[in-house]
């Protein structure tokens, strides 16, 4: 079993894949963003796949620091996509009006980094 | 009428002389000493605990030495003391001869279990009170299986009532029937949301056909529904948005500009192709 | 059904948000809530809890089971001897603030619980309550 407090980044097609543990305090959350980034600088990926599908509370705090870390990202020229949010935190989520702030979506981690291979299309479709 | 007893030899329910022979009362003794399943105790008149048997022990957690010439409102959870309710439970016991109830009780370590109990006044052969018995069954299993069965239940009755169909790999249709309140809206994203997480679907059609009328409420649940699909990482078609209903949401200026609508269910399932990039197409004719 | 009728946990540390969650989420598993459920009174009690530790420089939570007319349901009180809330309906409105001032945190317990009650005054600290029932 992982550690409750230890986020996992592993490279794999010149992503990185995150996994963040069930029920991480302030502290591994914040840790997250620092960690996203020095190793986005360290490989130049071109995206990261953070996979919360064993996360079983997602506040504000947590929503905000995802959020931010994807603009950061972005800033330094990655994409960033949310895989494996479980139905009843989705729920909870948008009864508080958490919306991650326009973040890509994904229902795995393979559509995560087909998605990554293509262009961005965004949200908008009519 | 109350349970009466002839104070002769040792007391006993029952009028036989035959059971009041020494052997027979310490029989009873017995039983009342190693019965398992019931917790048998006596109570004074005013509620204070006489006698107290093993099974007492096992039930409520406090040796007979600690509890005898306590109150009986001691098992009972403070919502019920507050009520007054051991008060009218002997009233009634001393008025009708016994009094039953299911309810929660409390153990000596505060926990709590749901317990059947009987009260029944103890008369002499003068009609004056002794005293009550009380029996208590404990029924938190009986109670936790009918709990589980009802929300089973509850389930199938959801599920059935926001039907969340497969039409192809990849494509839900929920064909949404009748009025959307706050409480079908709950069912339908528990369903809806489950249903993409276990088929991962990347499209959901909410077909909105049969929604006789969309205010403000409805609208707003609907895009609830559709940011918490999104969430998940799968994309939402409105379908079945008939003239009416579009001049409703811009009447009453509901911004949908960043959701996918379409005005029938069949062009949304062509969008839907789209999304999946699948293409329809006529089979090649044989032979040239 | 076994189980405790009630528990506290003091909120000093970083940390104890996490075990804040962890009680509110064995209470309320043992209280029979659906999963949407749970997660919805967990997300509070993370919330409120973090205002305690971030705002009102630490405090205690406490948590009881209710039963009222054959419903069962959880109480959680946030109590801190902190600042206080200066405006209360500024700080139950919707939306995340600039990065001053209480965030998103009451308006989620809000929009979550049941029931929400604030009592506070500036320098007097603060007490949040609030209620979910399971239900019927």
């Amino acid at each position: 079993m992982s550690d409750r407090n230890s986020i996992s980044i592993i490279i794999v097609r010149k992503t990185l894949m995150v996994t963040v543990p069930s029920d991480p305090d302030d502290a591994t959350v914040s840790a997250l963003q620092d960690e996203v980034l020095a190793a986005m600088q360290r490989v130049d990926a071109k995206g990261v796949v953070l996979d919360i599908g064993s996360v079983e509370t997602l506040d504000s705090f947590f929503a905000r620091t995802v959020a931010e870390t994807a603009s950061m990202v972005a800033l330094m020229g990655g994409r960033t996509v949310v895989v494996g949010m479980r139905p009843s935190v989705a729920v909870t989520a948008t009864q508080i009006g958490i919306t991650l702030g326009g973040i890509e979506t994904a229902l795995s981690v393979e559509r995560a980094l087909d998605l990554l291979d293509r262009p961005v299309t965004g949200r908008s479709r009519r | 009428m109350g349970t009466q007893f002839e104070p002769r030899s040792g007391g006993l329910p029952g009028a036989a002389a035959s059971q009041t022979s020494p052997e027979t009362q310490e029989l009873v003794r017995l039983l009342i000493e190693n019965i398992k399943d019931y917790a048998i105790i006596t109570l004074d008149p005013r509620g204070h605990v006489l006698s107290w048997n093993a099974a007492a022990e096992r039930l409520k957690g406090w040796k007979a030495d600690e509890i005898v010439g306590q109150h009986f409102s001691r098992f009972y959870p403070p919502e019920d003391l507050q009520n007054g309710k051991t008060e009218m439970e002997l009233k009634v016991a001393s008025q009708e001869g016994r009094f039953e109830d299911e309810g929660w009780r409390v153990r000596k370590d505060g926990s709590r279990f749901w317990a059947n109990v009987i009260i029944t006044a103890l008369r002499d052969s003068e009609g004056r009170l002794r005293g009550f018995g009380k029996v208590t069954r404990d029924l938190t299993a009986r109670r936790e299986s009918e709990e589980k069965i009802r929300r089973q239940a509850q389930e199938i009755l959801e599920m059935a009532a926001v039907p969340v169909v497969q039409v192809w790999s990849g494509i839900l249709l929920v064909p949404l029937i009748g009025t959307l309140n706050s409480q079908r809206t709950q069912q339908l994203m528990d369903v809806l949301l489950n249903k993409v997480m276990e088929t991962a679907s990347p499209v959901a059609l909410l077909d909105i056909t049969g929604v006789p009328a969309i205010d403000t409420q409805t609208a707003q649940h609907l895009i609830e529904t559709i940011a918490a699909v999104r969430l998940l990482g799968s994309e939402v078609v409105l379908t079945g948005v008939r003239p009416s209903i579009a001049q409703t949401l811009v009447h009453l200026g509901i911004d949908l500009s960043n959701v996918s609508t379409r005005s029938s269910l069949s062009a949304g399932l062509r969008t839907a192709f789209e999304l999946l990039e699948l293409c329809v197409a006529p089979r090649a004719t044989a032979g040239g | 059904m076994t189980g405790t009728a009630q528990g506290e946990v003091s909120i000093r540390s970083e940390g104890d948000i996490v075990a804040a969650r962890r009680s509110v989420r064995e209470a309320v598993m043992e209280l029979g809530f659906g999963l949407t459920d749970v997660t919805r009174v967990v997300t509070a009690a993370s919330e409120l809890a973090r205002n305690v530790h971030k705002y009102g420089g630490g405090g205690v939570m406490r948590w009881r089971r209710l039963e009222s007319g054959g419903r069962r349901g959880i109480e959680l009180e946030f109590i801190d001897q902190g600042p206080g809330i200066a405006d209360v309906e500024l700080a139950l409105q919707q939306g995340y603030s600039s990065g001053k001032g209480l965030g998103l945190g009451l308006p989620a317990a809000r929009r979550l619980m049941d029931e929400l009650e604030i009592r506070t005054a500036p320098g007097a600290g603060t007490t949040v309550t609030s209620r979910k029932w399971c239900p019927p």
